[in-house]
Parts: C-alpha cells; sequence; structure tokens
C-alpha cells in the first residue's frame, strides 16, 4: 500500500478503537424540555441526572422555550449529538409528532415526559393526571359536599388541563347529578397564568354576586390568582384545589386559605424516567419497562405503552409529608400561620 | 468692509471622498451670493459646515473677521447663521409656531410652553414676509409649499440671524410663489443681511444674486460677479470646471 | 359636524373613540340583564384597566418618537419579581417599610433595563424593534433567575393594599375631595387659558364651547366617583372609592399629557417623530430624548408590576405574558399613529379601556376563552376601521 492509504487505514483504526471507548462510556440520553423556564422542572432534571448516573449513563439537554418549532429543532440536534433514547416533555402533544418520527427513523426510543404523546411507539411515564383531578375534586368535596362550584381550568393547549378537568368531573358527576352541585362558572386559563386565572374569577364572582361555594383550580398558579380575588371579596377560606405542591401554595394551605394541593414528587418522576431511559437505550421495549401497561384513554385512542404514577394529595392533615420528605422546610410551609389555627405539622 | 462669512481653504472629507477641498469665498452684508454646481459638486456639504451639522477638517470660517468653530447646529445659530435646507426641515406634524421656535421654545414662569406668545409672534413675522398668510395653527402637512418656506424663512428672520443660507428656496415652487420669495430675498438685502444662495435655476440665480461662486468636484472654480457674464459663461464654468475666458 | 366638534374644542378623533366605548358599554349592558354597568363591576373594571393603560401612557411616546418596545411584559416579569424579592426573601415581609424599598428597587430596575434598552436604541442606533426583541427574551429569562422560577409570597400586609383589594381603594371622602378638586381645577384651567389668549387678541372658541367642555368633563369626573363610591367595600362595609391603582393611573396620565402637550420636553419628542432630521439641524438633543422615552417606559412597567404583584399577592415570574400585545394595541386604538408624530395620552387610556372592557364583559357573558379570543380580535378591527372610516369621511 501507498503512504496516504497506511495514513488512512491508521486513522481508520484509530477512529474504531476511539468509538469503541465512548461507547464503554455509557448511553447518552437526550431530554428536550417544552419551558424549562416554569417552575418544577428543575426538580425532574436533578433527578433524571441524579437517576442517569446511577445507571451509568449521560445526559444532554435543550429547552424548546414554549415553541414548537425550536422543541422539533431541538430534538434533531439532540439526535445529531448522539443522543441513544430521547426524553421529551412535549409543548404540544400533536406539533411534536414529526419530532418523534424523526427519532423513529433514526432508529432512537422515545419517552414521552410527564405530557402525552400519542404515538404508539413511545413509553408514556406520568402521574396519573386524570386520578390528580379525581382528588383535587374530592378533597374539595369533602369539605363542601353541597353548593355552587366554579372550574378554573388550565391552559387550553395543553391536554393535562383535559384530564385533569375530565378526572374533577368523573368525582363530582353524581353529585351534579342529583342536583347538589351547581356549575356557576368554567373558565380555561390561558398558558396557566395567575394574573388571567384572577380576572376571571372576578367576574365569575360578579355574575353570581359572591354565591360561589368552592372553587376547582387545575394547579396551584390558578389557585393563587383565585384566592387573591376571593381575599378582593373576603372570601378566604372558600376551598380552593391545587396541583404541583408550590411553596406558596403549602403555605396557603397551612394558612387554610387553600383546602388541597396535589403533589407529584417530581423526583419519582425524574428518578423513573432516568432509570427507563436507560434501559429503553440498552434495547428494552416499552412494553417490557417494569410497571408498564397499555393504555388507550388518549383523544385518539391509540394503545401506548404507559407507566403510571400515584400522586398524593396533601392537606392540612398531612403537611408533615413534603416536609419530612425534604420538598419543603417548616419555615416555609408555616410562614406566617397563626398558633391558634396551626395544622399539625406547625405545631 | 469686513465681509459678514469668509472661508479660507475650508476642507472636509468623508473617508476617501473630499467632498469640499480648499474652498475659500465671502459673503458680504447685503449681497447675495450664489452656490453654483452640478449634483455632488460639494454645496450641500460646505453649507452643512458652515451651519455646524460637520466639523470642519481643515480650514477657517471667519464670522465679522473673528474665528469660529462649529461643534453643533446650535452653535452656528448662536453665531448669527440660519440654514434654510431644501427639506426645509420643519416637522409636518407640528404648526407654524412649533415649527418657528423648535429648540427655541418661549416658556411661562411656570416653565411650560407659552404657545399664545409663540402664536402671537410668529403671527407678526410671518405677515412682515407674507401678510395673506394667516392661518398659521394648522399642522405644516397641509400647507402649501409657500407657505413652508415662508415658515422656514420667518424662523431664521426671529431670530435676528445676519446670514442666511438658503438651499434651492423656490426648486418646489409655482411662479407665483417663486417670485414672492425672491421678493422677500430682494428686502433681507435691503435690511442688510447676507445671503448664500444654492439654486440650479440660472434665471433665478441671475434675477437675485450680486456674485456667484461655481463649485466643482470640492473645490472651487472661480466666483465672479453677476453683472460681469452671462448665463454661457456661468454654465461654461459649471460643466467644464474653468475659469471664464480658458483655462485659468 | 366635525367643525362644530373642533369648533367647541373636543378633538373628533377622541369623540368618535369614547362613542364606541359607550356603544360596546350599552350592547354589554344589554347582554349582561345591566350587570355590566353595576358599581362593583365597574370598579374590577377600573382596576383591571390600570396595568396596560399605565403602560400605554409610555407606549403613546415611544410610537410617537418612532420607536418601540416589545419587551414590556418581561420587564412586568423582572421587576415584579425584584420587588417580591426585595419583600420576601431579602427583607421579610414583615419588616417595616420592605415594601416601600421593594418599590423604590423596583422602579430602579425598570429604569435599569430601559436606559439598557435606549443605550442601544439611541447611542448605537439599532432599531427598537431589534433591541427590545432580545429585551423579550432577555428579561423573562432574568425573572425566571431571581427565585430559580418558584412563586414568592405572601407580600408584605401594607403592600397588598396597592392593588385596590380590600381597603385598596381612597374610600367615599377622600374619592369626593379629590373629585371637587379636579373639577375645580378643571374650570380654573379653562379660565386661565381664555386668560392667555385674551391677552394676544388671539382667536378662541366660543365661550359656551369652553363651558360645554369643561361642564362634560367635570360630569364625567363625578360620575366616575359616584359610581365607584357606590360599591361597598367588602371588608368596611363603606363605600369603596377610587381603587388605589387608578390613583396612580391617574397620576400618571395628568403628568405625562402634562408633559406631552405643554413642555418643551413633549414638544421636542413630537418633532423628533414628525421629522427627525429637522429635531436635529434645529438643535435638539435627539438621542437623550430617545434613552429618556426607554427609561420612562421601564419605569411604567415597574409601577404596573407593583400593581399586578400587589392584586396577586405574589411575585411569579410568568407575570406579564402578552401585555405587549395589548399595551401597543390599546395605544393604536386609542389614536398613535406608527408614523410617529401623533399621539395622545386619553387616547391610549381610552384604547386600554375598550380591551379590557371586552374581555370583562365577556368573561361575565361566560364566553369560553378560544370564543373570546375572536370575538375580541374582530372588535378591535371594527373599531380602528370605523374610527378611520369616519375620520376621512369627516375631512372631507
Amino acid at each position: 500500500m501507498s503512504d496516504r492509504k497506511h495514513i488512512a487505514a491508521g486513522l481508520a483504526l484509530a477512529a474504531l478503537a476511539f468509538s469503541q471507548g465512548a461507547l464503554a462510556a455509557g448511553e447518552l440520553v437526550g431530554v428536550s424540555w417544552s419551558n424549562f423556564q416554569e417552575e418544577r422542572w428543575k426538580r425532574d432534571q436533578l433527578a433524571i441526572q441524579q437517576a442517569l448516573r446511577a445507571a451509568g449513563a449521560r445526559y444532554i439537554s435543550a429547552d424548546a422555550q414554549g415553541s414548537n418549532e425550536k422543541q422539533l429543532a431541538d430534538v434533531e440536534a439532540l439526535i445529531t449529538k448522539g443522543a441513544t433514547v430521547l426524553i421529551i416533555l412535549a409543548q404540544d402533544a400533536n406539533a411534536v409528532l414529526p419530532a418523534v418520527n424523526r427519532a423513529k427513523e433514526a432508529g432512537i426510543p422515545v419517552l414521552a415526559y410527564d405530557r402525552l404523546i400519542e404515538d404508539a411507539g413511545v413509553l408514556y411515564l406520568t402521574f396519573d393526571n386524570v386520578e390528580v383531578g379525581r382528588m383535587q375534586a374530592r378533597a374539595v368535596q369533602a369539605v363542601k359536599p353541597r353548593g355552587n362550584y366554579v372550574f378554573i381550568k388550565g391552559s387550553p393547549t395543553d391536554p393535562n388541563a383535559n384530564f385533569l378537568a375530565g378526572g374533577q368531573r368523573e368525582v363530582l358527576k353524581p353529585a351534579i347529578d342529583k342536583g347538589d352541585i351547581r356549575i356557576v362558572g368554567e373558565q380555561y386559563t390561558e398558558g396557566w397564568s395567575p394574573e388571567v386565572a384572577q380576572k376571571n374569577m372576578e367576574q365569575i364572582l360578579t355574575r353570581n354576586n359572591n354565591k360561589v361555594d368552592a372553587v376547582v383550580a387545575s394547579n396551584d398558579g390558578t389557585a393563587g390568582g383565585v384566592v387573591a380575588a376571593l381575599r378582593a371579596q373576603n372570601m378566604v377560606g372558600v376551598p380552593v384545589s391545587g396541583q404541583d405542591g408550590d411553596i406558596a401554595a403549602l403555605n396557603r394551605v397551612a394558612k387554610g386559605e387553600q383546602t388541597v394541593t396535589v403533589w407529584k414528587d417530581a423526583r419519582e418522576l425524574g428518578k423513573a424516567a432516568g432509570a427507563f431511559a436507560a434501559q429503553l437505550a440498552k434495547g428494552k421495549k416499552p412494553a417490557d419497562i417494569p410497571g408498564a401497561r397499555t393504555w388507550n384513554a388518549g383523544p385518539h385512542k391509540l394503545a401506548i405503552s404507559s407507566v403510571f404514577l400515584k400522586p398524593v394529595a396533601i392537606t392540612r392533615d398531612n403537611l408533615k409529608l413534603v416536609i419530612d420528605a425534604g420538598w419543603a422546610t417548616k419555615e416555609q410551609v408555616c410562614y406566617g400561620v397563626p398558633a391558634a389555627t396551626a395544622p399539625p405539622a406547625c405545631k | 468692509m469686513t465681509p459678514l462669512v469668509e472661508t479660507r481653504n475650508l476642507t472636509k472629507h468623508f473617508g476617501g471622498i473630499h467632498a469640499v477641498e480648499r474652498v475659500s469665498c465671502t459673503l458680504h452684508a447685503g449681497e447675495v451670493v450664489g452656490l453654483l454646481g452640478h449634483n455632488g459638486a460639494g454645496k450641500s456639504t460646505f453649507i452643512k459646515v458652515l451651519s455646524g451639522v460637520y466639523p470642519a477638517d481643515e480650514g477657517e470660517i471667519l464670522v465679522k473677521g473673528e474665528p469660529r468653530e462649529f461643534d453643533s447646529p446650535a452653535e452656528a445659530r448662536e453665531a448669527g447663521i440660519e440654514t434654510i435646507y431644501q427639506s426645509l426641515a420643519l416637522a409636518e406634524n407640528l404648526d407654524a409656531p412649533a415649527n418657528l421656535f423648535l429648540g427655541r421654545e418661549l416658556l411661562t414662569p411656570w416653565r411650560t410652553l407659552d404657545s399664545d406668545r409663540m402664536e402671537h409672534e410668529a403671527a407678526k413675522v410671518i405677515s412682515r414676509i407674507n401678510p395673506n398668510f394667516t392661518d398659521i395653527g394648522k399642522p405644516v402637512r397641509d400647507m402649501s409649499g409657500g407657505q413652508r418656506q415662508t415658515v422656514a424663512i420667518a424662523r431664521a428672520l426671529y431670530f435676528n440671524a445676519r446670514i442666511l443660507i438658503m438651499d434651492e428656496p423656490c426648486a418646489a415652487l409655482g411662479p407665483g410663489e417663486t417670485r414672492m420669495v425672491q421678493d422677500t430675498i430682494r428686502r433681507l438685502k435691503d435690511e442688510g443681511i447676507g445671503i448664500f444662495l444654492i439654486s440650479h435655476d440660472m434665471a433665478d440665480v441671475f434675477e437675485v444674486c450680486d456674485r456667484v461662486t461655481v463649485m466643482k468636484n470640492g473645490a472651487v472654480v472661480d466666483t465672479v460677479n453677476v453683472a460681469d457674464v452671462t448665463e454661457e459663461d456661468v454654465l461654461a464654468m459649471i460643466i467644464l470646471g474653468e475659469k471664464r475666458g480658458g483655462r485659468a | 359636524m366635525r367643525h362644530w366638534l373642533e369648533k367647541a374644542g373636543f378633538d373628533p378623533r377622541f369623540t368618535s373613540l369614547v362613542l364606541a366605548l359607550a356603544l360596546i358599554w350599552a350592547a354589554l349592558a344589554l347582554a349582561t340583564d345591566g350587570l355590566f354597568l353595576t358599581p362593583r363591576n365597574l370598579y374590577n373594571l377600573s382596576i383591571q384597566t390600570c396595568v396596560t393603560a399605565i403602560m400605554a401612557c409610555g407606549m403613546v411616546y415611544l410610537i410617537v418618537a418612532r420607536q418601540i418596545d416589545l419587551s414590556v411584559g418581561s420587564q412586568i416579569a423582572f421587576t415584579g419579581m425584584v420587588i417580591a424579592f426585595v419583600q420576601v426573601t431579602w427583607l421579610g415581609p414583615q419588616a417595616p417599610f420592605a415594601w416601600l424599598l421593594s418599590i423604590a428597587l423596583g422602579l430602579a430596575a425598570g429604569m435599569a433595563l430601559g436606559a439598557f434598552q435606549g443605550f442601544w436604541t439611541a447611542y448605537r442606533g439599532l432599531p427598537a424593534f431589534l433591541v427590545t426583541l432580545a429585551g423579550f427574551l432577555m428579561f423573562r429569562g432574568a425573572a425566571f433567575l431571581v427565585a430559580d422560577g418558584q412563586t414568592l409570597a405572601p407580600l408584605a400586609d401594607a403592600y397588598q393594599r396597592i392593588g385596590g383589594g380590600v381597603h385598596g381603594s381612597l374610600g367615599p371622602t377622600g374619592s369626593w375631595v379629590l373629585g371637587g378638586i379636579a373639577c375645580a381645577w378643571i374650570v380654573a384651567q379653562a379660565l386661565y387659558a381664555r386668560r392667555s389668549r385674551k391677552r394676544y387678541d388671539a382667536a378662541m372658541a366660543p365661550a359656551w364651547a369652553d363651558a360645554l367642555k369643561a361642564l362634560v368633563t367635570c360630569a364625567a369626573v363625578l360620575a366616575f366617583v359616584a359610581v365607584m363610591c357606590a360599591y361597598p367595600d367588602p371588608g368596611s362595609g363603606t363605600g369603596k372609592g377610587i381603587g388605589f391603582p387608578v390613583l396612580i393611573l391617574a397620576a400618571v396620565a395628568i403628568v405625562l399629557a402634562v408633559v406631552a402637550t405643554r413642555t418643551r420636553f413633549g414638544r421636542h419628542v413630537f418633532a423628533y417623530g414628525g421629522n427627525p432630521e429637522a429635531a436635529f439641524l434645529s438643535g435638539l438633543r435627539t438621542r437623550r430624548v430617545v434613552m429618556s422615552l426607554f427609561i420612562l417606559m421601564g419605569a411604567l412597567s415597574a409601577l404596573a408590576a407593583v400593581i399586578t404583584t400587589s392584586r396577586l399577592n405574589s411575585g411569579t415570574h410568568s407575570i406579564g405574558q402578552m401585555a405587549e400585545l395589548y399595551v401597543i394595541a390599546a395605544t393604536v386604538i386609542g389614536g398613535t399613529s406608527f408614523a410617529g408624530g401623533i399621539g395622545t395620552i386619553p387616547g391610549a387610556i381610552v384604547g386600554a379601556l375598550l380591551i379590557q372592557t371586552l374581555d370583562n364583559g365577556m368573561v361575565l357573558m361566560d364566553v369560553s376563552s378560544a370564543k373570546r379570543q375572536i370575538f375580541i380580535g374582530l372588535i378591535l378591527i371594527a373599531a380602528v376601521w370605523l374610527d378611520t372610516f369616519y375620520n376621512r369621511r369627516l375631512a372631507r
């Protein structure tokens, strides 16, 4: 062989050896966040990274900043960078499908994180959002079994909002049919924005001349807006539900301003996602992931392998759970709570 | 008699372009000096240097015999030089008094705009120039070309300019309004004001100017008395860039 | 008709805008069985309008000067988080006057954001559109970083009153006194203006026209006070009177309107917008003018953030979403032209009121969010079209 061919062969051998070495270092897991700026995702990220480290895999990520187009570009970039499995928190369940197809073309398994992606090949990992809705409704109904109810729903473009609303309605249906519960107001909240929730609640209160007995709000941000509207009418104490376990919401629960916040320990979700992603990367099929079952209750009724984690309803009686789990400190939860009406966790 | 304005070897470059190259000329009280030349001959840049928009790179400007340097249009105005640009530099959305006093507004004791006084003073000046122009409270965009020109001239007069620079004052005007502007120029001459006049219209030039300075490629070709030359001579100077009577 | 209006001293454009608003109010009153026009709802409407209206006052100046600011929503988020941070994390809500300091720092933060944008636009000549688009992204990111995305709550007790909720208004006595002072000032203004014109023998509107104008304005002010006082405060039981956010808006609007129409600075802003070259050649310090406008906008965004966070009793980094669209829409509906040089403060406020009216009324009618968005968009187009059409017809 000529000198040049010698060098080429040598380089090729070196490249092969090098890439073998890279493979030996562990799988590369790519995470596509829809909008990292929302409050909770930092905890998810931490948990995913820890789980990946334990499984011997590496982590790269991208933030779509709320844009469908950017998420598509992000997924392509993650694939280019060599990710062998993708965890996708979809900005929009339908708009993300082209990105999922890209991954499929490249033979890369996809884990749909927290938000639904309706594709038969993904592993859908989430807290049972319908169950979250059921828990919200149950907690409020326990305090106020009869009366005028208001539904402050989530963002109209987020399928989770409808899962929650569905669960809420399911629990309250018997009472609604019987006439014990009347729905006097129902509005979506664009962007889950607390300001919008506050304005809508103000108008609903006006329309009903304050004759509102309970508010089923779908997350803590909107619950904050609802409570602010109630406060302006001197109606704090009306049962209000929420979700996410925001520190501010936990404080409201301790003070009696909010009835329940359904806590999804994001760390559990992240841990599971990290572990499952590592397994998927090694070639396991979604249906074979421990705990997965076939679920087809999505809008398009596709059968998808899914793992549902159980959320926890945090009321004033079990605030200690979040404190013990290290999710929030006692000072944070109990700030400003008067001793006379303090919940058990704050005594 | 000391000239009102004298420039000596005034030079202004923009990178490699010699926009104004060693231009020396004078302007005396009560005379109109025309500035002539092709587009790009350097006339506009020259007057912008004189009115403080651009600082000169080299050369001197003397006002009434005293050397002056202008770092801004405001400083040139302080020296008594008022410029009426071809675009007139009027704000279309404001009315005549507002434009007249722009940058030099009259204030009440409470430091608010004294609109009534400004309107009164503006009316006085404008009636001196054009007694028929009475509706001065409408925005400039609703005014005719001649009325706008009147406002621009009034601005110069009110602040007692002794040196006026006019860039193509009659370019956008009809014959009647052109005559009005020419009459105004003559009246200003009589009051002892010196005027630099840029114009393309040869008839206009020969009508009002006493002398003309011809420029080409940034430099002065020659300065001649209007009485001593014909229009063809001046045209030749502009086009060929040669002094009258053959090469310099 | 236009001539008659102008002779009476009424700006025809503004009048047609107010008429459009009145029509919409009438329609909404019908559709809600009068609920829309109850004192309670009108009080809420007045509070809900303040945030957009305050920022629209600043946007008028910017658009008049041929600039724009696409980042005002993000400015609200960042300054709001600064305010909440000072109160909750740094000093603690119980610290005396923590809330005052937080407002001061919030204003400073807003002005700093404005100065940043103003520097690149005025002194480095970058287009305002691009600079503020960058600001739109950056300031929202910065807002997230203040508390790592967390919601900061609750805020100081005294601070909560600023938002117009319980105990958040002036009360009947204060409101009527203020209304009385306002009327006295309106009449004094009219008299002074006439006297000033008489001094110069200038042409002026007939006395009956000036009297009518003053009368109508006073009546509007007093009617407003009466309606506000007719709504009992849920906390105290006595009439609420003018909400504090509305007082803030009134102060901002009056100051900025006076500056726009009666001061040198205002004149220079309009001149620059009308013809930037003319302004420069007239010796105006154009760069300084543009810079101050961005700083002003930053301060107003901070004020808007004060009201928003006070109402919500928390600082979240997601507030102010879409605010820039509504603020610009309010300004343009109110008569400010993108071509520059034309715009009024009262117009922008009525524009903000118009947009907020639609939202308020539709939720009152229980219209879903998707349908609301479609309707509001259509009605906005109709309002602007009617207004342009009307003015073009009268101009003939």
